[in-house]
């Protein structure tokens, strides 16, 4: 086959995300800047002005920046751990760490639900030994969100961080220590820099996740919004299309300016990374 | 007075002894190369004595400290990887200044070092760029500087050269000598290329499995190997099993399948009782039967087996009573295949080894 047809096979794929993605993106991204008298942008005018909107945006900012954190701390040292290992242990640790991603997240939610509610493990334990005297309100909050979020994308950044820690030359390790350096030293002067890439990529998709989450926010949130669940109420529950409209782009809009702004951020700790 | 010693070493890995009940002794300010095969335990001994390895027995001692337990980043010692291992994240300038500023030196003393050094390797103006910009050779004078940069007490080569064309090998060889030699610093040297070694070493040991066979300096080596198996790794391909050897005044007198040989004993500096001789392809002399010249001491009868051109010189495989020798000879026309000749060995060019 000559090698200008081959673009051809990409046209199956092209045409089904063309006809279900880019062009029904694009026809609700144009509604919004439509009202009754024509071209408008009132409506995200009226958006920005509500309290309560607002409020919503940035809590659901809030909870993916904390999830973010959390896993990158969590999952740092449980990728650099995994990826020291021999292949074979190597190959089990991964597989354990993606199971939670095998469960549904439903699920997983409700087992949530079982551990933190007011009469939840954590409660009862803590009660028990006198710690509170009365039980801790961890379900409903952004807290609990936060923590589902968590048990959901840890194996995300720990994936992507194995793979990227794997390919640092262990020749590098020694040649630091060879120079004087501790242990720690070694760690945050050669592993964390050469890491970056990792970081970024494992970050990017832990914070749009958690931005665009839906079923966890919604179970384990209660009467907390998050942007999705707001979304939602307004199509489903409420009807108004055009507003959960506006909110969509608004979405789109933060995810892809957080990825541009990692991307910048990456670029300049790691210039020749 | 040596600067360090390395007593009584065993490691094991899989229960397999790489090094068993190894000595060594470094005196300060030598070049000493460690040398042999693949899997002879020179790299096992070189990371020993940077540290990166435990021996499950024996001692290191440093300044006559022990330093067994005393971990990598404390020892002060550099090391020059094959691969270079340069940081990919940190320009040549962070790259050598990496151990200084672990070591808290001020940011003008840094500036001074950092300069100083890459003067010394010949690299002024290439600070700013990053390890992906330079060649393999400018690559290794970075990771050079990076460890000399720390003023080390000693410094440690992995075959540094092995991943740099034949050209550049030679130039950067001497390039390390010449450092080695101006800052006088003690240099652990591996290496597999046996001419590497001897062109820059003040002492080669050479390595068998886990033992050193011979150390000395590069003449004595190449002129008096103490085993076969040195004898055998610098080129002496021939050897011959004598039956019996019989010392008497001024020679040695030796036999083999009732052959006998001489041997001149004053042109032998060492002193053992080896009785396997060993002698260079090139040491050999052929000479046509019923050559008037031919001498019946030290000869036998031999045929032409194999003849190969060699460019500047015919390889033959002898075949005589007592075994096959390999013979070299620069001349402008071969012997044929099958053609019964002299083969002669003379006196003086025979080394006897354990």
């Amino acid at each position: 086959m000559k090698k200008r047809y081959l673009y051809l096979l990409l046209l199956p794929g092209l045409l089904f995300l063309t006809v279900f993605m880019i062009i029904p993106i694009f026809l609700t991204i144009g509604t919004t800047f439509i009202n009754d008298h024509g071209f408008s942008i009132q409506g995200y005018l009226d958006f920005f002005k509500d309290r309560y909107f607002v409020e919503i945006l940035l809590t659901t900012l809030r909870v993916s920046l904390f999830t973010t954190i959390l896993c990158i701390l969590l999952g740092f040292p449980a990728a650099y751990y995994i990826s020291k290992l021999k292949q074979r242990k190597k190959a089990i640790m991964l597989l354990l760490t993606i199971f939670p991603l095998l469960t549904s997240p439903v699920v997983r939610s409700f087992s949530w639900m079982v551990i933190i509610g007011k009469n939840g493990v954590v409660n009862k334990v803590l009660l028990s030994i006198g710690l509170i005297e009365k039980p801790l309100d961890i379900l409903y909050t952004p807290t609990a969100i936060i923590i589902g979020l968590v048990h959901l994308f840890l194996p995300l950044i720990i994936v992507t961080l194995v793979g990227v820690m794997e390919n640092i030359e262990t020749d590098l390790l020694k040649a630091a220590e060879s120079l004087g350096a501790s242990r720690l030293a070694v760690f945050s002067k050669v592993v964390i820099p050469l890491s970056v890439p990792g970081l970024v990529i494992g970050s990017i998709l832990v914070f749009v996740g958690s931005f665009t989450a839906y079923t966890t926010p919604a179970l384990l949130g209660g009467k907390q919004r998050v942007i999705s669940t707001f979304l939602y109420q307004n199509a489903i529950t409420l009807n108004e299309w055009q507003v959960a409209s506006i909110v969509a782009t608004i979405m789109i809009a933060v995810t892809v300016l957080i990825i541009s702004i990692m991307n910048g951020l990456a670029k300049k700790l790691n210039p020749k990374g | 007075m040596a600067l360090f010693t390395l007593q009584d070493i065993s490691v094991a890995y899989n229960k397999q002894n790489i090094l068993k009940d190894f000595n060594l002794e470094i005196e300060k300010g030598k070049l000493v190369s460690l040398l042999g095969p693949s899997g002879c335990g020179k790299t096992t001994t070189l990371r020993l004595i940077a540290g990166f390895l435990k021996a499950n027995e024996g001692k290191f001692l440093f300044k006559d400290k022990d330093y067994t337990k005393v971990p990598v980043n404390k020892r002060n010692f550099g090391f020059v990887f094959q691969n270079y291992a340069l940081f990919p994240h940190l320009s040549i300038f962070d790259n050598i200044a990496f151990g200084l500023r672990l070591r808290k030196n001020s940011k003008a003393e840094i500036e001074k070092k950092v300069m100083n050094v890459l003067e010394i390797v010949n690299l002024k103006g290439f600070e700013k760029r990053y390890p992906q910009e330079l060649s393999g050779g400018q690559k290794q004078r970075v990771a050079i500087a990076r460890a000399l940069v720390i003023e080390p007490d000693i410094l440690l080569f992995d075959e540094p050269l092995s991943n740099l064309d034949a050209n550049l090998r030679v130039n950067m060889r001497v390039e390390i000598r010449r450092i080695q030699q101006e800052l006088g610093i003690t240099t652990v040297y591996v290496s597999h290329d046996q001419e590497e070694c001897f062109s820059i070493s003040d002492q080669v040991a050479i390595m068998n499995k886990g033992v050193i066979e011979q150390l000395s300096d590069p003449a004595t080596i190449y002129k008096y190997p103490e085993t076969k198996f040195v004898a055998d790794f610098i080129g002496f391909k021939n050897f011959i099993d004598f039956d019996e050897r019989t010392d008497t005044g001024g020679k040695i007198e030796l036999s083999k399948s009732g052959y006998s040989f001489v041997l001149d004993k004053d042109a032998r500096m060492f002193n053992h009782a080896g009785k396997i001789g060993a002698i260079r392809p090139d040491d050999l002399l052929i000479r046509e039967k019923g050559d008037a010249g031919a001498v019946q001491e030290n000869s036998l009868s031999g045929r032409v087996k194999v003849s190969t051109y060699l460019g500047r010189s015919y390889q033959y495989v002898v075949e005589t009573p007592i075994g096959d020798f390999i013979v070299n000879k620069e001349m402008t026309e071969s012997y044929r295949m099958g053609q019964e000749i002299i083969l002669e060995i003379p006196r003086n060019q025979m080394v006897l080894v354990d």
